[in-house]
């Protein structure tokens, strides 16, 4: 008896343990940026492959002063891509948009107004001039408004 | 006899621990020479009258070589990657302890950074530095919340995790240097055309900062109290993005201070620069071609402009820049 006591004990201890990690796992989930075009998810931080996101329509390398590595540049005709280098792995940095023709996950395109904004995302934002930033863990969301209409639209990931 | 052996104790401690600083340091040699930079300028044995100061435009886009060859013109550019504005307002000030140039040179690239950027650039800068009141300056100014100004004092602190990455560099450069510019300027045959560049950002601010305009002020008047001449240059790139509204805040500061600017990627073309040969990573740099094209044509505009010695016509500084212009061709030949 005492025995099955312990064996339940251990189940139900593994069982917090691993229910813990899930939660964690599904609250990191919840708390980054990410953005979705043609039913692809791009998420910030993330080993960026054109085999997984697809042929891009112009590709732009650029060099640091003095440090090994490259920033690499996918432009998909209505967003850009750039990567950062990290451990010989091309990482997702930077999702810029260029046009009116995307929208972020939550519904947001450039051309929307301010208000528009703020209805979708909150006011739980940092303004820094006329750029909002909306933040979650390494993610940011980066909105230019002028004149009342959003004039660019960036995803960010903040490199250590 | 007590206080001996302590003494000898604490001796033989100091001794190590300083040796262990200069061992676990990075020695920029083979490796990253973009650090060895700044120290190279210690060594110079003649006087320039021209000093440049600023980011890798400087560097990579203007040859003193050339420029000697061309005009007679002794010169040094002590640039660094990314040196923030603060950080040229330093340096000059530190030069002006070994000498007084006649004129200044400060390319406005680092106008755009209101801020630091990074811990790797700042070592770049910094670590080389001769102990100064300028390097003290330099530290606090460019310091990121999680850098300390102690592990520049003590290397170790930041480089106690090299001790399993040393190399034959680190012990072959522990008490030398190696010379990898030529008067500041960094050798790169390379060529990378020019094909595509990412899209022009939207900024949400275009203004300069006020940090960068009050350095931009310190360093003109820096130059206005020792008598030197202040150009304003924007070296030749095609990236990152030298924005419309950058150009006219220079151009309205020049004006109002009555200094000299040269915008010299708004004239590539009558300087002779070609994207797709004088380049070695695709425009945001000049490769050895450029910046030969580059160096005869602002040698030209310091000469007619500009109070400058030929020092070809002195026997003792030609001797020694004909060992540097020696030098110079040695190392484009391999």
């Amino acid at each position: 008896m005492k025995k099955i006591k312990q064996i339940f004990i251990t189940l139900f201890l593994i069982g917090v343990l691993f229910g813990c990690n899930y939660n964690q796992k599904q609250k990191d989930e919840i708390q980054l940026y990410e953005f979705e075009h043609n039913g692809k998810t791009m998420k910030l931080g993330e080993v960026f492959s054109i085999e997984k996101y697809g042929q891009p329509e112009d590709y732009t390398e650029v060099e640091s002063c003095a440090f090994e590595g490259l920033d690499k540049t996918f432009n998909y005709g209505s967003y850009e891509v750039t990567t950062f280098s990290d451990n010989d792995k091309d990482k997702i940095y930077s999702i810029y948009f260029l046009d009116e023709n995307v929208k972020t996950k939550e519904g947001i395109k450039i051309t929307d107004s301010f208000d528009k904004m703020k209805k979708t995302y909150g006011d739980d934002y940092e303004k820094i001039d006329n750029m909002y930033t909306y933040t979650k863990q390494k993610t940011q969301l980066n909105f230019i408004i002028n004149n009342n209409e959003i004039t660019s639209i960036e995803y960010l990931y903040a490199v250590q | 006899m007590k206080y001996i052996k302590t003494f000898l104790i604490i001796f033989s401690f100091t001794l190590i621990f300083i040796f262990l600083n200069i061992l676990f340091s990075p020695k920029y040699a083979t490796n990253l020479i973009e650090g060895s930079m700044i120290s190279e300028y210690y060594d110079e044995e003649v006087p320039h009258d021209v000093i440049f100061i600023g980011d890798c435009e400087v560097y990579a886009n203007f040859s003193p070589i050339v420029m000697y060859e061309e005009e007679g013109i002794s010169s040094y550019v002590r640039g660094t990657p990314q040196q923030l504005i603060w950080q040229s307002y330093s340096i000059l000030k530190e030069t002006l302890k070994y000498e007084k140039p006649k004129v200044v040179v400060f390319n406005v690239n680092s106008m755009r950074y209101n801020k630091p950027v990074s811990e790797a650039y700042n070592r770049l800068t910094i670590d080389k530095m001769k102990w100064s009141k300028e390097k003290i300056e330099i530290i606090n100014n460019s310091m990121l919340k999680d850098e300390t100004f102690i592990s520049y004092l003590f290397p170790i602190i930041r480089y106690h995790s090299r001790y399993d990455k040393l190399t034959k560099e680190d012990f072959e450069y522990l008490f030398k240097r190696k010379k990898n510019t030529h008067n500041g300027f960094l050798i790169n045959t390379n060529v990378k055309p020019y094909t595509s560049l990412p899209s022009k950002k939207i900024l949400s601010n275009y203004s300069f900062s006020d940090i960068d305009y009050s350095y931009l002020d310190k360093i003109v008047s820096l130059c206005k109290k020792n008598n030197i001449e202040l150009i304003l240059i924007k070296a030749p790139s095609l990236y990152p993005y030298w924005y419309e509204e950058y150009e006219t805040q220079i151009q309205e500061y020049s004006r109002k201070n009555n200094l000299q600017y040269y915008n010299f990627a708004s004239i590539s073309n009558e300087i002779g620069i070609n994207y797709n040969l004088d380049t070695y990573d695709g425009g945001l740099h000049l490769n050895l071609s450029g910046a030969t094209k580059l160096s005869k044509y602002f040698s030209n505009i310091l000469k007619e402009n500009y109070d400058l010695i030929d020092y070809r016509k002195n026997e003792k500084i030609n001797k020694i820049y004909q060992k540097k212009i020696n030098m110079y061709y040695n190392d484009i030949r391999y």
